[in-house]
């Protein structure tokens, strides 16, 4: 649904309190209208105006400025005076691509190690998750609990020992190694996350899909899931994010065979300097993925990113 | 972690079915290769790293493990470097939990407030969370640099001169300005479906009963979303202690040990020194405080019911 769209259908709507004009818009639309009784006044409204506006400044301008230099000859970049004109150059991308730095095999670790796990945590997650939503086994608190505390180890302590198992059987500085590294927080998301959704489904569905003949796994396949359709994608999502950025695992279990872009990207931190055009040409398209990703999600983010604790926007 | 080893186990014997008894058969099969898969990729480490905790670690010339008693115990506890590192911590965790969700709920009423654009307000707002946080630090440090940066300039019109990441306090301000950054979204992005899910009529009702709106906000809105927020602070509060690649890239923890909060100096103990043990310790210990966190979260959650 469009900007303009929303804007016009709450005004439209709000003097009567209860068309339904909304549905199947950005969920919270409905529980976002004002009433006309809480209109706000002028000043109140110059002071949200100026507010947005710093925090936008806040948040872009970091951002505008690394695409900018991005875009920028050197010269430009090591002035001392902020240069806004400028002759756009792509060299710094294409940099990436010939001559020392190929940047092709990072690319193509972090696609295959960020896309491995996270396909690997929603196959494994979704089946663990929706026994564990639907499971009334004993201790399943405890499972639970273990579950959770699982994905909140802090990195630091999870590398070490990993780091030691990982030499013993052969699993440095290759993509399954990394892949696994990254199972440690993402499976247990996954797990947790994909539950919640399932216990969304009501449990009604499933039976009669049973009464009417189907087998667990069936009911499963043909009904459950294709309801959960946004989980799954929003829990790919989320799990391709956080195995993509991660930094302190690839630091630790990659060589040269399994170097991830964010890794590429410090490596230009050197001794003899920095060559900021390349940095901000690697982060843009690090960076920039991923945003068209969660903001693809944007409706599932909340509850995704409070693991299924608070739902709609 | 450790509350429940043997629940894998149970997953794995309930996979064997008797008619009767089909769902739980069918649920745990279910379970089985994920929890399986977990346990092996969490247990076997929490007992790794609880042996070297008790160990000296040899890396050259093949892995060895010395059993060294309670040393790297006793180091842990008289290290009188290790108080301030996690005093660092706290204060690290304390300013950028409190900035984050100070800020974070301010953005989130600004943004409930907006009637035209609020979508794309939002989505741009939202951006920072996407960005690896090694590239935050890379960023900041590109922004701040002393000859060329963006920041660094603007500071500079303003009077302020010095290198911004070389000065203790600075550096300091400079890592924790660079979390709130990346984070405050998410906090304006959760208080913002709480803000949504108080009902219209409440408040309608609010103020026809004459509450200003001032006052409903104090009264009505922010008490139907405390749990909302506690949910916001405990998640940030966990994924708080698991990161740290943006001090990392920044200062390494320095100037003077400035910036170097618990996990920077476990990686350093690990990978710059090897002394595997002693990291150990200090990685049991934050494993200790996550458990915690994470104990608060499901209890929050139960309270709630919606623990499953």
């Amino acid at each position: 649904m469009s900007v303009v769209d929303t804007a016009d259908s709450r005004a439209a709507s709000a003097p009567d309190g209860g068309t339904d004009d909304n549905r199947g818009g950005p969920a919270g639309t409905r529980g976002s209208r004002l009433s006309p009784l809480e209109r706000t006044g002028t000043g109140t409204r110059v002071v949200i105006g100026i507010a947005l506006t710093l925090a936008l400044l806040w948040t872009l301008v970091p951002l505008v400025w690394m695409v900018l230099s991005s875009l920028k000859p050197s010269e430009a970049i090591n002035s001392a005076e902020p240069q806004w004109l400028f002759n756009p150059t792509l060299r710094h991308y294409t940099g990436l691509f010939t001559g020392g730095n190929e940047l092709a095999p990072y690319l193509w670790h972090s696609v295959a190690a960020a896309g491995g796990s996270a396909v690997l945590s929603v196959v494994l997650g979704a089946l663990a998750g929706y026994g564990l939503a639907r499971s009334g086994m004993r201790g399943k608190r405890h499972l639970s609990f273990w579950i959770i505390s699982t994905r909140m180890a802090p990195i630091a302590a999870v590398v070490l020992p990993l780091f030691l198992m990982f030499r013993q059987v052969g699993l440095i500085d290759t993509l399954p190694g990394l892949i696994l590294a990254y199972l440690t927080f993402n499976l247990p998301f996954a797990i947790w996350l994909l539950s919640a959704f399932f216990a969304d489904v009501p449990r009604a569905l499933e039976e009669s899909a049973r009464v009417e003949g189907c087998t667990n796994w069936q009911a499963f396949r043909y009904v459950v899931l294709p309801l959960t359709k946004s989980g799954l994608v929003t829990t790919f999502v989320l799990c391709l994010v956080f195995a993509w950025n991660d930094y302190a695992f690839a630091l630790v279990f990659s060589g040269p065979h399994s170097q991830t872009l964010p890794i590429a990207a410090s490596q230009l931190v050197t001794q003899s300097g920095i060559d900021w055009g390349q940095l901000c040409a690697i982060g843009t398209f690090v960076v920039v993925p991923m945003m068209l990703a969660g903001l693809a999600v944007r409706r599932w983010l909340v509850t995704g990113l409070t693991l299924g604790a608070v739902t709609g926007e | 972690m450790t509350t429940d080893t043997e629940s894998p186990t149970t997953a794995a014997r309930s996979a064997e079915p008797a008619p009767p008894r089909r769902r739980i058969g069918f649920t745990g099969r279910m379970m089985a290769p994920g929890i399986a898969l977990l346990a092996a990729l969490t247990v076997l480490p929490f007992v790794t790293i609880v042996v070297m905790s008790f160990s000296e670690v040899h890396l050259l010339g093949g892995l060895s493990l010395d059993f060294a008693g309670l040393s790297n115990w006793a180091r842990f506890f008289t290290d009188p470097d290790m108080g301030w590192f996690w005093l660092r911590t706290a204060l690290y965790f304390v300013l950028t939990l409190g900035l984050e969700m100070v800020l974070g709920v301010l953005l989130a009423l600004c943004v409930w407030r907006l009637i035209r654009g609020r979508n794309l307000v939002l989505s741009m707002l939202l951006l920072p969370m996407f960005v690896a946080p090694v590239l935050v630090g890379l960023l900041g440090r590109f922004l701040v640099d002393p000859t060329i940066g963006l920041y660094s300039w603007l500071l500079e019109q303003l009077g302020y001169g010095g290198d911004v990441l070389g000065g203790t306090f600075s550096a300091f301000a400079a890592v924790v300005a660079m979390d709130v950054w990346e984070w405050t979204p998410l906090i304006a992005l959760i208080t913002l479906a709480g803000l949504t899910s108080v009902p219209l009529p409440l408040r309608e009702a609010a103020a026809l009963d004459g509450a200003g709106r001032w006052q409903t906000l104090r009264h009505i809105v922010l008490p139907s979303i405390s749990n909302v927020l506690l949910v916001a602070l405990l998640i940030r509060a966990m994924d708080a202690i698991r990161y740290f690649d943006i001090i990392w890239v920044t200062t390494n923890g320095g100037p003077a040990n400035a910036t170097k909060i618990v996990p920077v100096r476990l990686y350093e103990t690990a990978f710059r020194f090897f002394d595997f043990g002693y990291a150990a310790v200090i990685g049991l210990a934050m494993l200790l405080a996550s458990i915690v966190v994470a104990r608060t979260f499901v209890r929050m959650l139960d309270r709630k019911g919606l623990a499953r």
